[in-house]
């Protein structure tokens, strides 16, 4: 177990020196803008913009501005400066980081809470008026584009331009150090977006693996054994069948960690990883969009790690070399 | 194959419903305004008798500002803080619209008889915000003119205005030597502490005194923020300290703790800020500066329904138009932003080289279709030719009707007109005949992506094949329209704003022969006549004000007739306020100005 934790680590690290050159080979390559002549500002001469191009070290081959890159990344932690607002990469991401994961932890809370019950109980009772249901609403769910429904809840729930004015609406988020209960209600709206479609994804998906599950001949043995039908469930169906329900959660939590979530923060002006990331690639922020794509990178790394070692817990048939 | 039971659809078909009613609100789409015209929505430029005192302000921004440190900044949402932060040796209030008044500067500058020397005096008493707390004097204004060449710091507008200062390209050569100190500029000189000594080679006074009412006139303290200044870029912008009635919240150590970068900009009031010396009231006590509303429509509404909110860089789209123009008439204001926006041909390569392809383009342009595209009769009068209303040259270039040039008479296009010019340029059958696409350069977010779609459709009606390519802004000015060797066709989303009241700010740049680079550059037509890089040259040397606004109307004219570009609005910019704000609206930079807005108690 030791040897394949530490191996899918070494892995790991290599995948993000990959990730890295990747994105810079991006920046490289495809037509972006260039941040000396936007810096420059529109009345600035050639050599004005060489001079600025000089100060961000621009003017070096492609593979020098990478090993200076890495090279302070390793070494220092150092993840550059923004090209837009001189501020660290470091501390820009770590001062969006807290607002992204309230976001996603309640969004995660949210939809575990719906998509489990409402997955189980349509498995369970196939074809049955509330399967039909929710399976009609989940389809809804997941075909609502996530920026109309956050503005169609903006503008029936908002405090400022809602119909209803229950929560608070754009702009409202502040740290939970400024008080659970103002953090929390600023967050209902943005949970019930983000969770809408994974909730439908993930009720779904169960519900197609319990199917699959409670029609295999241990789950009959189980049965035959004389076990309530309860326990049928719960301890051999459902255990069994939310294993590919876990892998698919690593991977949803770290892309949303890495900046997913853009859409839902750019509705309701959440100053998360997300809109960070689309404000610099809009500005061809390198620097910016280079360290948020790594921590990125890291999560998904890390949470998919978790999530095969969780495995072993989960499924009884797993064991690991 | 069975069918759905009814009782298990309704609950979504009812959530779909109002979802859908919720969302189409009470858009008609008849385009903004409502058939209402600009001159309904005057902006108010001074406060009321009874302006209370107290209160925060919120600014309603999607985006970040581009600079804190005022000699890098160079929006207009910028300048909303560096007025409200910063005072200029000279500045703008509310209501100035023509020449920039005194505000350090002790009286108007003495300008000599060959407007090649400008002297100021500079107010006593005026101190810098904490931590440095000491008077202001006249070095300081030379320091901050001096570090704006560093390319750390970088003032967009400093060699096209101050390039004439005695001892500019010694001072370019320093900088080149040592990028971290600023360069002396031998042509501005200090005999005292109170007096400002600019020296210029040219007889361009004026334009350097409208230049230093931009954030780069406001005094930096040299001994404070040399050593920021020796970081590249300069750390000074996390330190800024200013003169203005607002600082950015700071620590005691000078540090800037109210700058959140994409999240919020918090201006607090400055201790040491002397009313007595200044023209501002500044009636509120705090500025938040909110970032991140992506979303202008909403964001629109939120000001419009909210309290104590005020537009930043938002400028509400034509949705939201019509929603204030409707619903919240007392909200909304419009003023003439002194800006122009216009459909850019390259004139250097096939087909738009031959002028009679060019004036067949405008000729066929529907510029009501371009400017409803933008949000309709609310978004600004359908330009004639270049330079804007207010700016001087406007009515000597023809005002509203313009030149007397057929091309451009009909705003909603002339079809035959251009299968003429087409046939003057040798398509027989009055549309384009070649098989080669053209490159147009449009942009993919927002109005302008709704205006690039127009643009396409006015080469495809033509007879082009359009290979339209739609990017993003910073990318359409970065890598093809400011790149001549991209050998672009048209840019479909090109304009520009003044930088100050005087048309060389308008005219020189886009369309100067002599101001064409090969990376950012801004003549995006690649215009390069001689006689047309001579008059302009020539206007740019003549100062008296009737002479001048004379030279510039005909040269406006003389570009027009060249056919260079398609002029289809004089922007008017919108200003949207929350119903408890009393807004005051700078007309100078077509915002509303923090240091004069109030909240009604």
């Amino acid at each position: 177990m030791l040897r394949y934790v530490v191996r899918r680590v070494l892995w790991g690290i290599a995948l993000l020196f990959m990730v890295s050159a990747v994105i810079f080979l991006i920046f490289y390559a495809f037509p972006s803008g260039d941040p000396a002549a936007s810096r420059a500002g529109r009345l600035a001469t050639p050599e004005e913009i060489d001079r600025i191009r000089e100060t961000l070290g621009l003017d070096e081959p492609i593979y020098t501005q990478y090993w200076i890159y890495m090279k302070d990344l390793v070494l220092h932690f150092d993840f550059g400066y923004s090209y837009e607002s001189n501020a660290p990469v470091r501390e820009l991401i770590f001062d969006r980081l807290p607002a992204t994961i309230s976001l996603v932890c309640g969004a995660v809370v949210l939809w575990l809470l719906a998509a489990i019950p409402v997955g189980i109980i349509s498995a369970v009772r196939q074809r049955s008026p509330f399967d039909r249901a929710t399976m009609v609403t989940t389809l809804v769910l997941y075909s609502a584009p996530v920026f109309w429904l956050g503005l169609v809840l903006l503008y029936l729930f908002a405090d400022d331009i809602g119909v209803f004015p229950i929560f608070p609406g754009q702009g409202a988020y502040t740290p939970i150090s400024s008080g659970v209960g103002h953090w929390a209600s600023a967050l209902v709206l943005p949970w019930i977006v983000l969770a809408a479609a994974s909730a439908a994804i993930y009720a779904r998906y169960l519900r197609s693996s319990l199917i699959d599950v409670m029609g295999e001949d241990y789950i009959r043995t189980a049965r035959a054994k004389g076990l309530g039908e309860r326990r049928v469930i719960m301890r051999h169906g459902v255990r069994s069948a939310i294993t590919p329900i876990v892998t698919l959660l690593g991977v949803d939590i770290g892309l949303l960690l890495a900046g997913n979530a853009i859409l839902t923060e750019s509705v309701f002006n959440i100053p998360g990883v997300g809109r960070l990331i689309f404000t610099s690639i809009e500005r061809s922020d390198l620097p910016v969009v280079q360290g948020v794509v790594l921590f990125g990178a890291f999560f998904i790394i890390t949470l998919s790690i978790v999530v095969d070692i969780a495995y072993a817990y989960l499924d009884p048939r797993v064991r690991y070399a | 194959m069975r069918r759905m039971p009814l009782k298990a659809v309704l609950p979504a078909l009812l959530i779909l419903v109002t979802l859908g009613l919720a969302a189409c609100g009470d858009d008609n789409g008849d385009g903004g305004g409502g058939g209402t015209t600009a001159s309904d929505f005057p902006p108010p430029t001074a406060p009321p008798d009874d302006a209370q005192k107290g209160g925060t302000l919120t600014v309603v921004n999607a985006a970040d500002v581009d600079y804190i440190d005022p000699g890098a900044g160079y929006y207009q949402p910028t300048y909303m803080i560096d007025f409200a932060t910063q005072r200029t040796i000279v500045g703008w209030p509310p209501d100035a619209n023509k020449d920039p008044v005194p505000d350090l500067a002790d009286g108007e500058p003495t300008i000599s008889d060959d407007f090649k020397t400008i002297t100021f005096k500079i107010k006593k008493g005026i101190k810098y915000s904490p931590p440095v707390d000491r008077e202001i004097k006249a070095a300081d204004f030379k320091y901050a003119i001096e570090r704006g060449m560093l390319p750390g710091v970088a003032t967009s507008y400093h060699s096209p205005y101050l390039g004439d200062l005695v001892g500019y390209d010694q001072a370019v050569a320093a900088v080149g030597k040592d990028s971290t100190v600023a360069p002396n500029i031998s042509g501005i000189t200090t005999p005292d502490d109170q007096t400002l000594v600019l020296k210029l080679t040219k007889p361009t006074a004026t334009v350097a005194v409208q230049a230093l009412s931009l954030p780069l006139g406001a005094p930096v303290p040299e001994e404070y923020a040399k050593p920021f200044d020796a970081e590249s870029p300069s750390a000074y912008s996390e330190h800024v300290v200013g003169t203005g009635p607002y600082m950015i919240e700071n620590d005691d150590q000078g540090n800037v703790t109210g700058y959140s970068p994409g999240k919020e900009i918090i201006l607090v009031r400055n201790p040491n800020w002397d009313p007595s010396t200044d023209y501002r009231p500044a009636y509120v006590d705090r500025i938040d500066f909110k970032e991140g509303f992506t979303d202008v429509n909403s964001a629109t509404r939120k000001i419009l329904t909210g309290d104590s909110q005020v537009n930043g860089d938002i400028l509400p789209e034509p949705q939201g138009l019509k929603l204030a123009a409707t619903q919240y008439p007392d909200q909304l204001s419009l003023v003439d932003s002194g800006g122009n926006r216009y459909i850019s041909l390259n004139t250097q390569i096939p087909p738009f080289d031959d002028i009679n392809v060019r004036k067949a383009v405008i000729a066929s342009a529907d510029r009501e279709a371009l400017r409803l595209a933008r949000g309709g009769e609310l978004v600004g009068p359908i330009a004639t030719h270049f330079i804007p209303p207010n700016i001087p040259g406007f009515e000597e270039a023809g005002g509203d009707k313009g030149p007397d040039l057929d091309f451009i008479a009909n705003p909603k296009g002339d079809p035959e007109l251009a299968a003429e010019y087409m046939r003057k340029a040798g398509f027989a059958s009055g549309k384009y005949e070649g098989d080669d696409p053209i490159l147009v350069i449009g942009e993919n977010a927002g109005v302008d992506k709704q205006v690039s779609s127009v643009v396409g459709d006015i080469f495809t009606k033509l007879g082009f094949k359009v290979n339209l390519r739609e990017v993003s802004s910073d990318t359409a000015y970065t890598k093809f329209c400011g790149v001549p060797k991209s050998n672009y066709n048209a840019c479909a989303t090109t304009g520009w704003l003044k930088d100050f009241n005087d048309p060389q700010s308008i005219l020189d740049v886009p369309f100067n022969g002599a101001s064409i680079v090969p990376t950012n550059n801004s003549n995006w037509p690649l215009l390069d006549v001689p006689a047309i890089n001579k008059a302009l040259d020539k206007a740019k040397l003549v100062s008296e004000p009737q002479a001048r606004a004379e030279a510039w109307g005909k040269v406006d004219d003389e570009i027009m007739a060249q056919a260079p570009a398609i002029p289809y609005i004089w922007d008017q910019q919108p200003a949207v306020s929350s119903a408890n704000v009393d807004v005051v609206i700078n007309l100078f930079n077509a915002t509303p100005d923090l240091s004069f807005t109030s909240i009604k108690k």
